[in-house]
């Protein structure tokens, strides 16, 4: 049933129509560009979006133009964040650094020229628009119709990601080219490809969760209703009030694990940057991978943890803490990496660089805070929303925008055949590095002092005073930090309008396949034979020209380059 | 699992047969792209990532059945309201006629390993309908249980049976589907061969009738 018909390849003939290059393509590369045009439609929406939930609590009198058309409900206010989170977390952290880089690199970096199944790659990008459409027009519906919609699209969505994944992983394991073994393969490659097996497992478990709860709402059936099920928890577990626990275990079930298949690719992208701008080979790489797999083990298994609130086996959150706190050690291990790669090396800062270490910053940053949230005890003493939001918008949110700007600076010529402005993406990147610490930092602040248990009720009060003022800030830095985007977007449209054509082929002298051929990429990736590897991905041997050994070129081929 | 049956031979033997692995069947390798009929550079493509793939297919859906397996009994251990739903003896009956299209299916790929086409169709035929009327049980035993007055939204237990039987039948349409793409399907033009695509279905087909016997027994000590 996979199987998919020869005959429908759509780029045949060069001048195919609109709708078979674009809508019916099955290319791995034009589907991988197109999640990327997705992603990026979805984070100019999201971060207006944010923009005005910031503004609306800083100035909650001012009447926004684009909401003032609906009534101002506390319910829409929470369905404005709905819609931030939903186009955030599926349309961009799930699906630029999976879907879009690893659509279009990965056949490229294993030396494959398509996807496992083409046919099944073209019909989940299009149960992506479709739930990407769903979840924008459950905004406009009544809340209760609009609820329906959104969980009818989060399920199109997990079908979408679970047939993604497989296509991923059957892609990794059988296409690979000669010699392509697996301890060669791109930590990139190794991320994507974790990253599936993930997805995979988590998705079913989200598909069931909406297809429960959608039966529940629209067929009256019984399977999250609260009022018995409820009565029957220990109620001094059970807040009052709270969802039911059941749908709220899947769901976190899904939803932590869900930020690690957000994570995964990213941390693939800035390992595989910051070896190849410091031309060294990634520092125990093997160890790294395992870091990935552990990445991935632990964040399967630490759902529990948003649940310490409600009813649980007493002895439940323990277990759950010591998981959480358990992924600091792959996280040590990737930190190790970086640092250790970094040290001593002649670094090249490019605008791509620069956005890698910058992934790396606030990473650190934005982990701290999570050994807070990691501990049970803690977490119920001293959590309150603004630490949480700024805890997982530094890790989750920004960290990963920076490594898909990372990627797309990088990739870029291989995309388009053109490199981005070098002075502007970096004008961009301070810009943005300084504005998002000033956003999350002080939201920690306000976080921590709202429960602070150390102050006198007086001095609570006298604080929660300053609270305002800190809000403005965080407002103010939020709309300086949308206002810097307008830098990348002119940067983006000057240079695709401009065209300039490059210099070479492999602007940044990396040594994977995908830059053993022209840029952009041509049609038939590696035509008419597929390349055979010989080594390593990250091989920047000294006094070869230009010091780095590609993956394709045969040994005496290679000496024949060497000085 | 079955299909212990060696492969390559069946291949073999199927594509001297039918002429299919002989011709220049379009560069699969082309596997979308843009080199259809172009180069020749590769036949056929290894079949082994169908394999892999419905391998890995089977591990998700025994995910999203074991989310709801683990539902069911977190739910059942909470409640005060759950009332057993007593299971149809026209489900026993189902349960035979399903065992039965597993075993037709396994007769069917007896017979194309043999190079034996028309009994390979025979078998697979019955093997679809065999499904066929697996499902249409299933849905008379809904019919049954309504007219007793248990509907989908009577108690949590007789929505667990309702969602476990229905996403099941809906997997098992999708296996029906399978049989039917490979007994229509011209495999002189495919990417695989016959026995490729008899094998892969025969795995998801097996699959779906070992997931309906948990779930099954799931219902029966669960209730």
């Amino acid at each position: 049933m996979v199987t998919n018909d020869d005959g429908a390849n759509a780029n045949s003939t060069a001048h195919a129509g609109f709708v078979s290059r674009y809508l019916f393509n099955t290319h791995h590369k034009t589907i991988g560009l197109q999640y990327l045009w997705l992603a990026l439609l979805s984070v100019f929406v999201g971060m207006i979006l944010s923009a005005l939930l910031r503004i609306h609590s800083s100035w909650p009198d001012t009447a926004i133009p684009f909401l003032a058309s609906f009534e101002s409900t506390p319910e829409r206010y929470a369905a404005v964040r709905l819609l931030h989170g939903s186009l955030m977390v599926f349309f961009v952290l799930t699906a630029a650094p999976q879907l879009g880089f690893g659509n279009f690199l990965l056949p490229l970096q294993i030396g494959a020229e398509e996807m496992a199944f083409p046919a099944l790659n073209l019909i989940s990008f299009w149960m992506t628009v479709a739930s990407l459409i769903g979840m924008t027009a459950s905004f406009f519906f009544p809340l209760q119709s609009g609820i329906d919609v959104w969980l009818l699209s989060a399920a199109i969505f997990s079908v979408a990601a679970l047939l993604s994944a497989v296509n991923f992983t059957v892609t990794t394991i059988e296409l690979r080219a000669t010699g392509m073994t697996l301890p060669r393969m791109p930590v990139t490659v190794w991320a994507w490809f974790l990253n599936a097996i993930l997805s995979m497992l988590i998705f079913s478990v989200l598909l069931a969760g909406c297809s429960a709860v959608l039966s529940d709402r629209l067929l009256g059936s019984n399977f999250f209703s609260a009022a018995s099920f409820l009565a029957q928890q220990p109620q001094n577990l059970v807040r009052q009030g709270s969802l039911p626990v059941l749908w709220q275990r899947l769901f976190w079930y899904f939803a932590q694990a869900e930020v690690y298949v957000a994570m995964l690719p990213c941390f693939g992208i800035v390992t595989h940057l910051i070896a190849t701008f410091s031309r060294k080979p990634v520092w125990k790489e093997r160890l790294v991978v395992l870091a990935l797999c552990g990445v991935g083990l632990v964040g399967f298994c630490v759902w529990g943890y948003h649940m310490f609130a409600t009813g649980m086996n007493p002895y439940a959150p323990l277990v759950f803490a010591v998981l959480a706190s358990s992924l600091g050690v792959p996280a040590m291990i990737l930190m190790a990496s970086w640092f250790v790669t970094l040290w001593n090396a002649r670094i090249e800062l490019s605008a791509s660089m620069l956005f890698a270490i910058g992934f790396v910053s606030l990473f650190i940053a934005g982990g701290l805070s999570g050994l807070f949230l990691a501990r049970h005890d803690l977490a119920r003493a001293a959590v309150s929303e603004d630490f949480v939001v700024g805890h997982f918008h530094l890790v989750m949110g920004v960290a990963a925008t920076f490594a898909i700007l990372a990627a797309l600076f990088f990739w870029f010529p291989k995309l388009f055949g053109c490199r981005l402005s070098e002075p502007l993406g970096k004008a961009h990147f301070w810009m943005t590095f300084a504005g998002v610490y000033c956003i999350f930092m002080p939201m920690h602040w306000m976080g921590l002092l709202a429960q602070s248990q150390i102050l006198s009720p007086s001095q609570r009060t006298l604080l929660a005073a300053s609270g305002g003022s800190f809000r403005t800030i965080v407002t103010l830095a939020t709309l300086w930090t949308v206002a810097a985007q307008l830098l990348f977007v002119f940067n983006f449209a000057s240079t695709l309008l401009r065209r300039r054509e490059l210099e070479e082929d492999n602007p940044w002298h990396a040594s994977t396949l995908e830059w053993s051929i022209a840029s952009p990429a041509p049609q038939v990736n590696f035509g008419d034979a597929l390349p055979t590897v010989y080594r390593g991905a990250y091989e920047f041997p000294a006094g070869f020209s230009n010091d780095f050994a590609p993956q394709h070129l045969a040994p005496e081929l290679l000496s024949q380059k060497a000085r | 699992m079955p299909g212990t049956t060696s492969t390559p031979d069946i291949e073999l033997i199927i594509e001297k047969k039918g002429g299919g692995g002989g011709g220049t069947p379009p560069p699969a390798g082309g596997d979308g792209g843009g080199d259809d009929g172009k180069r020749g550079r590769k036949g056929r493509p290894s079949p082994k990532r169908y394999y892999t793939g419905i391998a890995l297919g089977i591990v998700s859906i025994l995910m999203f059945f074991m989310a709801l397996a683990s539902a069911f009994l977190v739910r059942k251990g909470a409640s005060t309201d759950w009332v057993s739903v007593h299971i149809p003896t026209l489900l026993w009956i189902n349960t035979v006629v399903l065992m039965a299209s597993s075993g037709t299916v396994e007769l069917a790929r007896k017979s194309l390993a043999k190079a034996d086409l028309p009994g390979f169709k025979k078998y697979w035929s019955m093997s679809t309908g065999l499904g066929v009327l697996f499902l249409i049980g299933q849905l008379v035993a809904w019919k049954q249980l309504a007219g007793q007055g248990i509907y989908l939204a009577s108690n949590p237990a007789s929505s667990f049976f309702y969602i476990f039987t229905g996403a099941h039948a809906v997997h098992l349409i999708g296996g029906v589907g399978a049989l039917l793409y490979v007994s229509l399907r011209n495999f002189d033009r495919a990417k695989v061969t016959r026995a490729v695509a008899a094998e892969v279905t025969s795995y998801y087909w097996h699959f779906m009738d070992a997931l309906w016997l948990f779930l099954l027994a799931l219902l029966y000590l669960g209730k």
